[in-house]
């Protein structure tokens, strides 16, 4: 592929998330205009527009594009660990990990309002019961973890339901987040989640080689000269070091970390070297336009934004695997 | 044991798990500069031994040597410096072109600056050198799931020829491919043999031109090597019709009297 044309896509993912974040700011229930937006930015005062913008919209904004960037990025790296194209950053339990984090904080220590630590502990925890369960002679096969993950996931959800319905008054918190949402983000959270996705993306972006040889298969891989076990165990990691900081900020937010890697490996293909930037930019870009969408939905008002992820992504989603089963071949 | 030896197995065992099946014990060594084939009936252990001298199998006993390391203790890089390995056949769904996958064989030899890099340094004379060898050149942009089976497979060996390895296993090479290029690809290797000494071992099925184109003949019967030897003295050994329980013709090729079997 030409470098030019990654070069062109590369722009003008840059600019759709500039765009995104300069919108993201400018609306809202007191709109600002575009400009004010922009010297604002550069230039903070104590009048009431740089507060609702650097106090308010920007962490707000900043959190979409950390999370929908982070998830993206985790998703295209679950994609190429499992060498399947349909996984997603929550496939080994993380989804039900994180929904059992925080029903367990919000159940045992209501008072601390600790929801999204929690679910960033779940996460995690049960990222590392799936693979642990899947050791078998020393190594993991992929297909074992996607079918641990898949059962500890079973599990934990119905834990979660269980605890749920023995503590009803919680529902409606828990279940407003399980929908994700980014609402009320401060600077200091989106800073926690930032720092946790740019390590994740830092530890990541040396494999990339590593990922493309994986899409051969484990086996081609380890001709190759990769590390196959340890290699997957650190990009597993990382992946769910991601997910977990983007859950931590926003909840369950799906569609994202499974759509946008489609979108970018279409533009960019799929070596990783060229498919990871694009993918992040593009992640980001999505999920601060979806919160855009999410806010202004008319007569309802403010909706979580996993729900328009869903909206658009499943349907994208759906008109991909149309188009695939019209014309036989590879994954785009 | 001789000291030159590029290639060793000491009584090396390996147990299919879920498999009442056992390839072994083998002992084996073989020098430098030598190509092998590796013939037998299906499920005679050819691919395992393969898979074992490229340390992706794990022997249960006995140690696998390759340029005097054992494979098992060496990581990927010092691992896929030593042995490169061209597979059967190969699926993926992603669109990888042939030149990214190709550039996969100079993987090993990244630094941490290639890795960080946006732009490994890749050696762009060797990767054009390897693709005009294969014939890859006008596919180089072609996405690899859809190439043909032979060319997927040139693809393949061109990425461990840019692996630049001493010793290279390939299973069943020339399946897939059209005689011209199997051909071209057997001629390929003995160059490469002939020329920088490198170790070619590979698990092969057509009876009739192994003895064209190998030194040695390594035979594999249920998970055992029963006869080991050059191609010639093996073609003509009735260990072979016995293997295969067949009954063979056995002709030589009328220009340079190398031995054919054929098949009634």
């Amino acid at each position: 592929m030409a470098v030019s044309r990654r070069a062109v896509n590369y722009a003008v993912a840059l600019a759709l998330l500039a765009l995104a974040l300069l919108l993201g700011i400018a609306h809202g229930p007191t709109p600002i205009p575009l400009g004010t937006v922009v010297r604002r930015l550069l230039a903070p005062n104590r009048s009431i527009d740089s507060v609702i913008i650097w106090e308010i919209r920007f962490p707000m904004v900043a959190a979409a594009a950390v999370v929908g960037g982070g998830l993206a990025v985790a998703g295209a790296v679950m994609q190429a660990l499992l060498k399947n194209p349909l996984a997603d950053p929550y496939i080994v339990g993380a989804s039900a990990g994180a929904g059992l984090g925080a029903t367990l904080a919000q159940d045992l220590v209501p008072a601390l309002n600790a929801m999204a630590p929690g679910a960033f502990v779940g996460a995690l925890a049960a990222v590392c019961l799936s693979y642990l369960l899947s050791r078998g002679r020393g190594t993991v096969s992929m297909l074992t973890l996607i079918l641990a993950g898949y059962a500890v996931g079973v599990i934990l959800t119905a834990v979660t339901t269980f605890l749920m319905l023995f503590n009803q008054q919680d529902l409606s918190a828990i279940f407003a987040w399980e929908l994700g949402g980014i609402d009320g983000a401060t600077w200091s959270q989106v800073l926690v989640s930032a720092v946790l996705i740019a390590a994740g993306l830092a530890v990541v972006w040396p494999f990339a080689h590593d990922m493309n040889a994986l899409l051969l298969g484990e086996e081609e891989a380890h001709h190759l000269g990769v590390n196959v076990q340890r290699v997957q165990f650190v990009l597993l990691f990382a992946a769910s070091l991601m997910t977990a900081a983007a859950v931590y900020l926003s909840g369950l937010v799906g569609f994202v970390g499974l759509v946008m890697p489609h979108i970018a490996r279409r533009l960019n293909g799929p070596n990783h070297r060229h498919l990871l930037p694009l993918t992040f930019c593009l992640g980001a870009a999505f999920l601060t336009f979806a919160q855009i969408v999410a806010e202004s939905v008319p007569v309802i008002g403010p909706i979580p934004v996993g729900l328009v992820t869903a909206c658009l992504g499943g349907p994208y989603f759906l008109s991909l695997l149309i188009r695939q089963s019209h014309r036989a071949g590879g994954w785009p | 044991m001789r000291e030159s030896a590029m290639v060793q197995l000491h009584d090396v065992i390996y147990r299919w798990p879920e498999a009442n099946a056992a390839v072994g014990p083998l002992s084996v060594s073989l020098p430098a500069g030598q190509l092998v084939g590796v013939i037998g009936p299906n499920g005679a252990g050819k691919s395992t031994l393969l898979k074992l001298l490229a340390g992706f199998l794990r022997p249960h006993q006995g140690q696998v040597v390759v340029g005097g390391k054992d494979i098992s203790t060496l990581n990927g890089q010092s691992r896929a410096r030593l042995v490169a390995f061209v597979p059967q056949t190969l699926e993926t769904t992603f669109d990888l072109t042939v030149e990214e996958v190709v550039q996969l064989g100079s993987l090993h030899r990244y630094t941490w600056r290639d890795r960080l890099a946006v732009r490994p340094a890749v050696d762009q004379d060797r990767l054009a050198a390897v693709l005009e060898s294969t014939g890859l050149t006008p596919l180089r942009q072609r996405p690899f799931p859809k190439l043909s089976g032979g060319e997927a497979k040139r693809v393949l060996l061109a990425a461990a020829l840019l692996q630049d390895t001493p010793v290279l296993l390939l299973d069943e090479p020339t399946a897939h491919l059209d005689p011209g290029h199997a051909v071209g690809f057997l001629h390929l290797l003995q160059e490469l043999v002939a020329r920088e000494e490198k170790t070619v071992i590979m698990a092969y099925h057509d009876l009739a031109s192994v003895g064209l184109f190998a030194h040695r003949l390594w035979v594999m019967h249920r998970g055992r090597l029963v006869a080991q030897g050059d191609a010639q003295s093996i073609l003509s050994s009735p260990i072979i019709a016995d293997v295969y329980q067949v009954s063979l013709v056995y002709l030589a090729h009328p220009q340079n009297h190398k031995p054919l079997l054929i098949f009634p």
